[in-house]
């Protein structure tokens, strides 16, 4: 075995380390270790002349490794591959030791804080020893698209993708797009049709010669890899190649049977939000007995912000109770309108504006504590309105009861009761409410930690029309700029099994997250697809036979690190 | 028949010099000497290539001949059980330094095997109990056994009895593992063919006479993905149902981790595999990598749940390191 | 020289090791006990890696990843949880109290936790006196 060079270099950070760390001692220390050719401290190692420092030693001493005492490898492993990389090294033999969020900015006895900074950059001198080159594979990119919902989102991103003239398959499980905007009238603060948006949008899909349009079909299942996906129509008769698939199936309304006090499914003239859309596009609101109502108690939160069903908001119920109140005033001019709240949520533009607009229009506001919501009873006989409403008003500090003739709850908006088999069949990962999980919030809110698979409105979380389409558009362009490159890079550091020495058990196959292990039943050994694998290493942990290796994590270069680690004291 | 041969004299065969061989035993049960003996038939292949110098289970040579013999005489050691007395490493090293090859044979020399159990206690505590506290003892002046002691004829010594129970590799330098409790007498065979015919032999420290690949590959039972365990169960807590692979049935078997050469005979006869030929190559701790195995399948996400079911591994360190416990990465109870 | 604890934490990349950052970015001061390993996720960690540190002198470990259900991987912090579980034991029969070893949830906003973690784990080490499995191991008798 050729004997190693090792170059290492100890970062002064400015004094962000040189403060706590003696820097030379620890530079000093590891020049001892055999197969160290030269250990430098330095005062920035990631600037320029830091890193030309680093190329020098390399090309002039032969170094074959590189260890860096600095900052986070969140913060400059990238920039050290790349010095290395330049000066033609595998960027892969490289190792850093964190000797500055996790030393000198968190502790503040200097002797202690050296001891611990030799340690870590010793344990990183012993791992760097068995470091293997790395090669990051480029696999090409189908660049057809499937949407699957066909929403106003679905039906958005599908649209945007196809103005840029790539192929796409909008699926939608029931027989017409348009999701759960259909049958909604209009929508608040403007009043704007969402008719007449839906007629808009499904004509466009319809007539777009790079859209699909695959209504009444599910999908059976997904396999394959970002660039590289095989979609298995539910009928079988199908089958789809894509490069991305973008998941936009929306949300479904909270059944407000789950909540007794709310007297849904008990008493007829208790109604949902979803039953008042039906009511207001057929222009007739009427009670059981068939005569317009009188009374009217709207009833915010309804299976939201609520311990016993789901804590958080559904965001766009306060808006559309609003939309409600005037709907039933330009209908009802003599109705009397409640609207029993508990924080009236009118954010972003022109929204307060038509709250104050509706207050105007003689609805009564009724201020609720969200611990302790309305119930809806059946007023005792000989009232002259069928229910009562009973609450605590908190403005007033008063319990009172409201008589009503109609009632109206303003219901949650939850993640569909599938939620969990779309996020299995394409291995993305929910909340504990059922949600999608986007790989970052705010750094990358489209897409998920699946590559290739990307998220959209509000299956990732209730979101209004605006805000569903704006999400549309943004995800449509993740997804162009993923497919327009033609190739996809797949990360180096996957996991590999060691076909000679698999046993065939199988362990591993239900571990990965990504179903990226798969069984080879004629050799009867385990491979992994190393386009899919994420390389967490958990296959290997797993693998009671120790046939799989996760690059740049072996078992070896832990237990290694670990000797450094804890070597003796030196020095 | 050429006329031109035909007179002349055929020399006699000038005999090969046969293999000197030598079997012994440390702390071992008797069971690899057994495994050695059951060549059966190939007993005579064996001594058509092999003197057997030294052996005490079958022979009388003693320990002065073997001393005797000059360095590097004996071609072949096969040395059984493990290092548990002086007498144990003493033999050891004279053996290594009178042999060519020295081989680890059975668990016992190759990972401290059933002996090494014994390290989950102390000298100390195995003497009370032996000595002292069994029931059908009776030793009220508390007598223990000495090392050394002198009558008129002279000094009578016993081996030191060691606290730590060691594999071969832990006093000598070892050429080659031959493991099993006991080697399967066919791979015993197959490594004799080896270097009788004089075929070149693996580098030095190369566990021989095994399989290349673990015990599932020989395993005839049906095996799947579906790796759940809801709860542990001892073989004979459960009805086994004979086809389906035991740890799917919530059996502890130890066969993935292990490495193949018996032909999967425990679980062939319907027993988990218990790890007596030890880890695959590149394993550093056989039983931590089984526990790293077994927990990813415990069926449950609650750690109260998952303690319940833990409960069912009784013994976890008898469970993954019954063979290899001398040989692990901690290889004896703390003290 | 008084007896200083040596904690070997095994973090996960994206929370744990990312919440230590950020006590560090937050400059919140812990002690100089912890010596940390990077993993990429917590369902990596094979209690080989734990056996190891014990070994070669850690008087403590600590186990972190992702909280339940955050896992970047999905689920690999269950897989963590599971060995932690059946692990103790053997490290309970082995002599090594199950004080020094331990598992918690660290998110990559829980910097201040991660010190504190680390604190408490310190203390109870510090109380304990230092771990005899390297001792132990290395001399035979």
């Amino acid at each position: 075995m050729n004997p190693q060079r090792i170059g290492v270099y100890v970062c002064w950070c400015g004094s962000n380390i040189a403060k706590i760390v003696d820097v030379e001692k620890v530079a000093r220390v590891m020049a001892r270790i055999p197969g160290v050719e030269v250990s430098r401290e330095y005062k920035y190692m990631c600037s320029d002349p830091g890193q030309e420092l680093i190329m020098k030693d390399i090309k002039e001493l032969g170094l074959d490794r590189v260890v860096v005492a600095s900052c986070s490898p969140r913060m400059h492993e990238p920039t050290f591959r790349k010095t290395l990389k330049l000066a033609g090294l595998n960027p892969y033999m490289l190792e850093m030791a964190n000797i500055r969020e996790h030393v000198s900015w968190v502790h503040e006895n200097q002797e202690l804080a050296t001891a611990k900074a030799i340690n870590l950059t010793r344990a990183a001198v012993h791992r760097v020893m068995v470091h293997a080159p790395l090669v990051q594979h480029e696999v090409p990119v189908n660049r057809a698209t499937m949407v699957l919902g066909g929403g106003i989102t679905g039906m958005t991103a599908a649209l945007r993708i196809a103005g840029q003239g790539r192929k796409v398959y909008l699926v939608e499980r029931s027989d017409e797009l348009g999701g759960r905007a259909i049958g909604v009238g209009r929508a608040g603060p403007h009043m704007n049709s969402v008719a007449a948006l839906l007629d808009n949008l499904t004509t466009r899909v319809n007539d777009s010669a790079y859209i699909d349009v695959l209504t009444g079909t599910v999908v059976g299942e997904v396999s394959g890899f970002v660039g590289n996906f095989l979609v298995r129509l539910a009928n079988g008769t199908r089958e789809l190649t894509v490069g991305a698939i973008v998941v936009a199936t929306g949300t479904q309304p909270f059944d407000a049977k789950k909540l007794h006090r709310s007297g849904y499914g008990r008493f007829p003239n208790v109604v949902t939000s979803t039953q008042f859309e039906e009511m207001a596009a057929s222009g007739r609101f009427t009670t059981e007995s068939g005569k317009a109502p009188r009374r009217v108690a709207i009833i915010h939160c309804v299976g939201s912000r609520d311990s016993e069903t789901h804590s958080y908001c559904s965001r766009t119920c306060c808006m559309d109770a609003l939309r409600f109140s005037n709907i039933l005033r330009d209908a009802l001019p003599d109705a009397a309108i409640y609207q029993a709240y508990s924080d009236m949520r009118a954010f972003g533009r022109d929204a307060e504006e038509f709250y104050a607009r509706t207050a105007e229009r003689d609805v009564t506001f009724l201020l609720f504590d969200k611990l302790l919501p309305p119930t809806v009873s059946e007023a005792p006989a000989g009232d002259p309105y069928p229910l009562l409403v009973t609450m605590d008003e908190i403005a007033t500090g008063i319990a009172i009861e409201v008589p009503a003739d109609l009632v109206v709850l303003m219901v949650a908006r939850e993640a569909c009761s599938d939620a969990k088999d779309v996020a299995k069949l394409v291995s993305i990962s929910v909340d504990k409410d059922g949600f999608f999980i986007e790989k970052h919030p705010k750094l990358d809110p489209a897409a998920t930690t699946t590559d290739g698979i990307y998220i959209a409105g509000s299956c990732q979380g209730p979101k209004d029309i605006p805000d569903c389409m704006s999400q549309a558009g943004a995800t449509a362009a993740r997804v162009l700029a993923a497919i327009t490159m033609g190739k996809v890079k797949v990360p180096a550091t996957t996991a590999t099994v060691n076909e000679d020495l698999c046993v065939g058990c199988q362990t591993c196959i239900s571990v990965c997250p990504y179903g990226a292990v798969i069984y080879l039943d004629k050799h009867r050994v385990s491979r992994v697809e190393e386009v899919i694998c994420k390389g967490c290493g958990t296959c290997a942990a797993a693998c009671p036979a120790g046939t799989i290796s996760p690059r740049h994590f072996t078992d070896n270069q832990v237990l290694q690190q670990l000797e450094g680690l804890l070597a003796a004291e030196e020095g | 028949m050429n006329d031109s041969t035909k007179n002349v004299a055929t020399p006699p065969p000038v005999p090969k010099k046969k293999l000197q061989m030598a079997v012994y035993w440390g702390a071992a049960c008797g069971g690899c000497c057994v495994s050695v003996l059951d060549v059966h038939e190939a007993l005579f292949l064996v001594l058509e290539h092999a003197d057997l110098v030294f052996w005490p289970i079958a022979l009388d040579t003693k320990y002065k001949d073997v001393e005797a013999m000059p360095d590097k005489s004996i071609d072949l050691t096969l040395f059984n059980g493990a290092i548990r007395n002086s007498e144990n490493e003493h033999i050891a090293k004279l053996l290594r330094q009178k042999s060519k090859v020295l081989v680890a044979y059975g668990s016992c020399a190759h990972m401290g095997g059933i002996p090494g159990l014994a390290n989950f206690s102390t000298k100390e505590k195995l003497f009370q109990r032996v000595y002292k506290d069994t029931e059908s003892t009776v030793n009220p002046d508390n007598i223990r056994p000495q090392t050394s002691y002198t009558v008129p004829e002279g000094e009578l010594t016993l081996p030191v009895f060691y606290n730590d129970v060691k594999p071969l590799d832990k006093v000598v330098d070892v050429d080659y593992y031959i493991p099993g409790c006991p080697p399967q007498t066919e791979r015993l065979v197959d490594v004799f063919k080896l270097i009788v015919t004089g075929a070149t032999l693996p580098p030095a420290g190369s566990v021989v006479g095994v399989f290349d690949k673990g015990q599932c590959d020989c395993c005839k039972r049906t095996k799947s993905d579906n790796k759940k365990i809801k709860k542990f169960y001892r073989p004979w807590q459960i009805q086994d149902d004979g086809e389906t692979c035991l740890l799917e049935q919530g059996i502890i078997c130890m066969g993935p981790a292990t490495r193949g050469g018996c032909g999967a005979r425990c679980i062939d006869a319907n027993m988990p595999c218990r790890g007596c030929y030890g880890p695959p190559p590149d394993v550093a701790d056989p039983g931590a990598k089984m526990m790293s195995a077994i927990g990813t399948m415990i069926d449950s996400d609650d750690p109260m749940e998952i303690q319940e079911i833990v409960k069912g591994v009784v013994d976890p360190g008898g469970t993954f390191y019954r063979f290899s416990l001398p040989s692990a990465l901690l290889r004896r109870t703390v003290q | 020289m008084s007896y200083e604890p040596k904690l070997v934490a095994f973090l996960c990349n994206w929370c744990s090791y990312t919440g230590a950052d950020l006590a560090g970015t937050s400059r919140t001061k812990y002690s100089e006990s912890v010596r940390i390993v990077r993993v990429m996720c917590s369902g990596r960690i094979d209690p080989t890696f734990v056996l190891k540190a014990f070994r070669e002198g850690a008087d403590g470990v600590l186990i972190s990843g992702c909280h339940p259900g955050d896992c970047h991987y999905h689920e690999g912090n269950y897989k963590a949880l599971r060995r932690y579980h059946l692990l103790t034991p053997y490290l309970v029969q082995m002599g090594i109290e199950p004080e020094r070893i331990r598992l918690e949830w660290v998110s990559a906003s829980e910097g201040n936790r991660f010190a504190q973690i680390v604190d408490e784990m310190t203390a109870t080490l510090r109380t304990m006196g230092p771990s005899k499995v390297q001792a132990t191991m290395a001399n035979y008798a």
